[in-house]
């Protein structure tokens, strides 16, 4: 991950719902309220690199800002829907970046169950995505739903998975140039 | 991430490497020897038969300057024993058909190990050639009875070339062209169906065997072969961050009586 790397800036963006634990004065336009306090108590959705910051307040031994949430898209349903068939859930409408989300997340939560569910689902759904870049009909095919489902980490992984066997084939001579 | 190329290496240079291989040719012309970079080359008397590099065979084949002689594993007979091994054995199921054996490793038949010809070096220090300088594609005058064809290393690469260019000296050219396509096809499934097992590889210490494995299929999988390896990885990141605290703590506590000194080795690696 590195610091020019748009996709890291993008997780970044990807929200985490907080909940505030002290009453902070002149916050409240993370709510839509300018110019107000926010209350303890209080959940807002805030930015991964926001919340982050304001929640390691409890490494340090001082008391802590917020507490953290799973996000929507690790919740315990999403799970148990990956567990049951990894290749039909759409993650790239759960969240567009859901591998690096979830790699961040899984350095703030300890959820050992979590890491063997998305190492699973990776490894099933690369094993289809493999399947359907080499399908010479490319993202044609009646795989489109699937396809369409993917998120950034996959999208990447179908392209140089496609390229590379169109470059084979263009060597081999079975396709033309571009 | 700025470079523009793709990482790893093209079709085009994998077959330019797999131009460096050896081949038997048989001669028409006379041509003495030639003294280049990659060694000398020996001189060609029309009846005997000599063994070139493949780019200078398939240049004086161009000329018709010589006739290729195709190496015993391309040839339609050998394609179809290797294709049953991929596809019906059992115990080639999810693995590849066996390379060529290395000199000195013994065939399945035959356990007696075979005298090693050792080589070596300008410097006079003793090696053991490995492939891909191994001579894999040259016509031999006896095979030893009870060894079965393998594919050699740069065999998609070698096979296509030789089919473009002297597909007037293949037998059964035609056979060959459709055996090639579909010995390629099964083995690139397989290579997709054997993500299941790369997990190992993201993992501390493990490793995927990827024994019989051609270059060009290599160079074809490797970019998604690493993009899955490098997911894998970053999804198990803190789960090896917590084993390996775990690791840590274990050998402080247990590294003053010192029953667990095999763990210092393991840390190490």
């Amino acid at each position: 991950m590195s610091y020019y790397d748009i996709d890291a800036i993008l997780t970044d963006s990807q929200k985490l719902p907080c909940t505030f634990e002290l009453e902070v004065p002149g916050l409240g336009i993370l709510e839509g309220n300018p110019g107000e306090n926010i209350k303890a108590g209080t959940r807002i959705d805030l930015p991964l690199w926001l919340g982050e910051m304001l929640s390691i307040g409890a490494r340090l031994g001082t008391s802590r800002l917020v507490t953290l949430d799973l996000p929507s898209a690790l919740s315990e349903r999403v799970m148990n829907a990956l567990k049951a068939d990894p290749r039909t859930v759409e993650l790239r409408s759960l969240a567009p970046h859901f591998y690096s989300l979830s790699e961040r997340i899984l350095e703030l939560f300890e959820e050992e169950e979590m890491v063997e569910v998305l190492s699973n689902t990776f490894k099933k759904r690369s094993a289809a995505i493999a399947d359907h870049a080499h399908n010479p009909q490319g993202a044609l095919g009646q795989g489109a739903d699937f396809l369409r489902g993917l998120d950034e980490t996959e999208r990447q992984l179908f392209r140089v998975a496609h390229d590379s066997a169109k470059e084979t084939r263009i060597w081999a001579g079975e396709a033309k140039k571009k | 991430m700025a470079f523009p190329l793709p990482r790893g290496i093209t079709p085009p240079e994998i077959s330019f490497l797999a131009e460096m291989e050896m081949v038997t040719i048989l001669p028409r012309q006379r041509l003495e020897g030639l003294e280049l970079l990659g060694g000398p080359v020996e001189p060609l008397l029309p009846p005997r038969r000599a063994s070139l590099p493949l780019w200078l065979a398939l240049l004086l084949k161009r000329q018709r300057r010589a006739n290729i002689l195709p190496p015993p594993w391309l040839h339609p007979e050998s394609l179809e024993l290797i294709l049953e091994i991929e596809t019906k054995d059992d115990d080639y199921q999810h693995v590849f058909s066996p390379p060529p054996p290395l000199p000195g490793q013994p065939t399945p038949r035959d356990r007696r190990p075979p005298t090693i010809r050792s080589q070596y070096t300008p410097s006079g220090e003793k090696y053991h050639p490995a492939p891909p300088f191994l001579p894999e594609n040259t016509t031999r005058d006896h095979i030893p009875p009870g060894e079965p064809p393998a594919l050699p290393f740069h065999w998609l690469e070698v096979g296509t070339m030789l089919l473009e260019a002297a597909s007037d000296d293949l037998v059964e050219p035609d056979q060959t062209r459709r055996l090639l396509k579909e010995l390629r096809e099964v083995r690139m499934a397989k290579i997709r169906s054997g993500v299941d097992v790369l997990d190992a590889a993201a993992m501390g210490g493990g490793g995927v065997a990827l024994t019989g494995v051609g270059a060009m299929e290599l160079g074809e999988g490797r970019r998604f072969i690493a993009g899955v390896v490098d997911g894998l990885r970053r999804i198990g990141a803190s789960k090896e961050q917590a084993r390996r605290e775990e690791m840590a703590e274990g050998m402080a506590n247990g590294g003053y009586d010192g029953t667990q000194d095999y763990e210092d080795d393991e840390m190490e690696f």
